[in-house]
């Protein structure tokens, strides 16, 4: 079963079919290892081999979900905690394509216990593909696999569910993630949960599992992989801990990662312009301390609390101590959700942006799609594009926080008009009209994150270039995001990774695989993972032109703050592309990757 | 280590407060919400001694749940280091697999993380409970204590894996020892690293203690699911 030879990894696979109800283990060679290294590389890998035509929809049963932990997963590294989801966007599409289900690659990471569990469990990865006849959960305890009736908890919320599902499986040694109501309903942008405050938000893929009747999955696992240089990898450990705090030289130090989490960057945006304020008309929002993480320290919060092996704890825990929602318990902000629920939509009460927050988790919603999608209906209520009847009667004002939370409910539920918004914006617009479009900010039908880009167009290239629709967590230069592509791809916090010092994480990798690997190697593989999914959304007929962003950034300056007037140039962005393709060696009209390129990747036999 | 005097804090004060004494006051409110737990002035005392020639000395690890994340470090140091391996040939510290960790960290929902590892109670429900039969040397029963640390040991041998400890930690005390899954011998019992325990040195946010020394006093420890509840009930206002 498993390669000796293959350190660092148990060389297997999960495959679970949901309909038939069957699992297999799989063998993991080694090449696809040290060519995809895991996670979201070996994600993508997988995901090619299974979709071998373009155009499939992705909520059919063959669309594969993938839970992908990397070789780092399951070793006391610190924050080495994360889990890839990887699967075909049922969220984006092309400006046209001869395919009616075309749509982009998805990736969505999450922290918490889940990804280094599956390892415990013995599996590189598991690979979910089928549709269940009906609600199931799947059970994992090391070798024992099991698809169980999840029939009881269709219709749970996430907080409910998470606490339940612990309960039935008797053991608060399982680690669990799943959907809310919201995948149930296969609104386009739900969630995958875990602990009940972690998300897998982005991409859609919850609604993906939804579409696999799959409501959770619980693993339990009492194994690890070994490693090539057990001695040479307990000191480079032992080095990095020693001095991991030191690496945290940029925008926030150690301690104030671990104090404030990334809702240090409300106010930090704030004062620079970038933040999503007003659907991404300000860059500014002059309440942004009511919401801020000082103000949640003050007033909510409890304790931090960290994923696996991680010293930043950058995850808050408090309750709203007063006020309309007194007595909720939830995380407080962060930057996405406080700038996405908060500032974005203009509501300042913190205690009912954690309401907001906490039912969107509950619902099982992607918290930065959700906040985009109301902006949206927000702005078109006020340019009155749109009227209450549109909106089934709810008075969708500027931070009225009450309509918003009816709002939520009605998406999660597929209610009347959320029904419509549990498309996206991009669908949105198709229906609102009028110069609608302009102010529906997605790129490739996936919205954009709490960072408006008016102001940079490193930030604009960023959202534009990434691989699975708008994505702040990429990179505005080829070598970063092959960077980013590589790390992601090891099972790290990307926001943990200046801990390692400049080698640090090759030097792991090294040591756990035996291989060496060079900073040459790394990025190389992570540029195979970047031109692999490029090359997969070209198939599906994404091209130069897909790479874009909507009017608003464009036409509509600044209205606030530092920023106040500032938009980006058209022609500025289209040169910048040029030079992206040229650097990458795509073609530069169609921005596809070059047969010659992917022969060079070794990509030309897979798509 | 004296219980601080009660001030007139709000809650979130309390919480918040960086004032090491008013943290410490934070933590005997949770002490004083139903005698939960292992703190101040249960904390020391002296065990007595299992042999007539060695005197045990009190130490145990003892939890700050204010500072404890649940980031489950600790668990890799112990099993790092109780559970070694041998890699081409030599004898060396394990990789962590927190399957053999002697403290566990268990999740709860709302947020709360309860770590848990053996109390090194001094009357020992988990020896009381073995039903083997005291060698007549050394007047060890299966389970047993030796030398000057408190630390609970089991002498595989001659124990027959009936799983009387286990149950007797576990309805009596925090469920610390887990039997093993094929022999149902008692597994998990704090070793305290020979006295430098690896959970402590390694926790990241300081939350874990080593403490040596005593007075006598009664030993309290509450199961995870008590003190989970007890801990939500002050930070979140849930019952």
């Amino acid at each position: 079963m498993a390669n000796d030879r293959l350190y660092g990894y148990h060389g297997v696979l999960l495959e679970v079919d949901l309909t038939s109800g069957k699992s297999a283990k799989v063998p993991l060679g080694p090449d696809d290892a040290r060519r995809f290294i895991g996670g979201r590389g070996l994600g993508m890998k997988i995901l090619a081999e299974k979709l071998k035509k373009p155009g499939v929809d992705a909520l059919s049963p063959e669309n594969p979900l993938l839970f992908m932990p990397g070789p780092f997963s399951g070793f006391p590294i610190p924050s080495a905690s994360r889990t890839c989801v990887v699967t075909k966007s049922p969220r984006t599409s092309p400006l046209k394509s001869k395919h009616p289900k075309a749509s982009t690659v998805s990736y969505s990471n999450m922290g918490g216990f889940f990804g280094p569990e599956v390892r415990f469990a013995g599996y590189d990865g598991i690979v979910v593909t089928g549709r269940a006849p009906k609600p199931v959960y799947l059970y994992i305890d090391d070798d024992k696999i099991e698809v169980r009736d999840a029939s009881k908890f269709w219709g749970m919320g996430t907080d409910e569910f998470d606490r339940r599902f612990i309960e039935e499986l008797g053991d608060r040694r399982f680690r669990t993630c799943y959907i809310g109501p919201a995948g149930e309903n296969l609104v386009s942008y739900a969630a995958i949960l875990n602990t009940a405050a972690r998300a897998a938000g982005r991409g859609g893929v919850g609604c993906v599992m939804g579409s696999k009747k799959l409501k959770g999955i619980a693993v339990r696992g009492s194994r690890q992989p070994s490693v090539a240089d057990h001695e040479g990898f307990l000191a480079v450990l032992d080095a990095i801990r020693k001095t991991f705090k030191d690496g945290f030289s940029g925008g926030l130090n150690y301690d104030g990662w671990r104090r404030y989490g990334t809702s240090w960057a409300l106010i930090d945006a704030s004062e620079n312009g970038l933040m999503a304020v007003k659907n991404y008309s300000q860059g500014s929002f002059e309440d942004v301390a009511k919401i801020s993480g000082i103000a949640a320290e003050q007033k909510a919060w409890v304790r931090d609390f960290a994923c696996f092996c991680c010293p930043l704890s950058c995850k808050k825990a408090g309750a709203v101590r007063g006020g309309k929602y007194a007595g909720l318990v939830h995380d407080g902000p962060e930057y996405e959700t406080g700038g996405m629920m908060g500032s974005n939509l203009m509501i300042s009460d913190l205690g009912a942006l954690m309401k907001a927050i906490y039912d969107v988790d509950d619902y099982g919603l992607d918290q930065i799609s959700t906040g985009n999608v109301i902006g949206f209906l927000m702005e078109a209520y006020e340019k009155k594009l749109i009227d209450r009847t549109f909106l089934d009667g709810i008075d969708l004002t500027w931070g009225n926080a009450d309509a918003v939370l009816e709002l939520v409910r009605k998406i999660a539920l597929r209610d009347g008009i959320g029904d419509l918004a549990s498309q996206g914006v991009k669908a949105l617009a198709g229906r609102v009209g009028g110069n609608s479009a302009g102010f529906a900010v997605h790129s490739k039908g996936h919205e954009l994150a709490a960072w408006d880009p008016h102001r940079t167009i490193d930030l604009a290239m960023t959202y534009v270039t990434a691989t699975r629709g708008a994505c702040h967590l990429n990179s505005p230069t080829a070598r970063g995001q092959n960077d980013y592509a590589a790390m992601d791809s090891l099972g790290v916090c990307m926001f943990a990774t200046d801990g390692f010092g400049k080698d640090g994480l090759r030097r792991l990798l090294t040591k756990i695989t035996g291989t060496d690997w060079t900073e040459e190697e790394f990025l190389k593989a992570g540029e195979r993972i970047f031109n692999l999914e490029r090359a997969f959304n070209a198939r599906e007929g994404f091209t130069r032109a897909d790479d874009t962003l909507p009017a608003r950034f464009f036409d509509d300056p600044l209205t606030t703050g530092p920023g106040k007037g500032a938009v980006l140039k058209r022609d500025e962005l289209e040169k910048k592309l040029t030079e992206y393709y040229r650097d990458r060696g795509w073609d530069e009209k169609t921005g596809r990757p070059t047969p010659a390129k992917l022969k060079s990747l070794g990509l030309e036999t897979l798509i | 280590m004296k219980p601080q005097a009660p001030e007139k804090l709000t809650f979130k004060e309390l919480a918040r407060s960086k004032d090491p004494s008013r943290r410490a006051f934070l933590r005997d409110i949770v002490v004083g919400s139903g005698g939960l737990l292992l703190f101040n002035r249960f904390l020391v005392r002296q065990v007595h001694a299992q042999t007539k020639e060695e005197k045990t000395v009190f130490s145990m690890i003892v939890v700050d749940f204010n500072k404890c994340t649940g980031c489950r470090t600790c668990e890799t140091a112990c099993s790092s280091y109780n559970r070694r391996e041998t890699a081409n040939g030599r004898d060396l510290s394990g990789l962590g697999n927190p399957t053999y960790s002697n403290i566990r960290v268990y999740p709860y929902n709302p947020d709360v993380d309860i770590p848990i590892t053996c109390l090194m109670c001094d009357d020992a429900p988990c020896i009381e409970a073995c039903p083997v039969d005291p060698d007549p040397k050394t007047g060890w029963k299966a389970l047993f204590r030796s030398g000057t640390l408190p630390v609970v040991q089991n002498d595989t041998v001659r124990c027959i894996g009936c799983g009387s400890c286990a149950e007797a930690c576990r309805t009596k005390r925090v469920g610390a020892i887990i039997p093993n899954p094929e022999t149902n011998k008692p597994e998990r019992m704090c070793t305290l690293c020979g006295g430098d325990p690896q959970c402590v040195k390694l926790c990241p946010y300081g939350a874990l203690s080593y403490v040596v020394e005593g007075t006598n006093g009664k030993h309290y420890g509450f199961s995870p699911d008590l003190a989970a509840k007890a801990l939500a009930k002050l930070w979140y206002g849930q019952d």
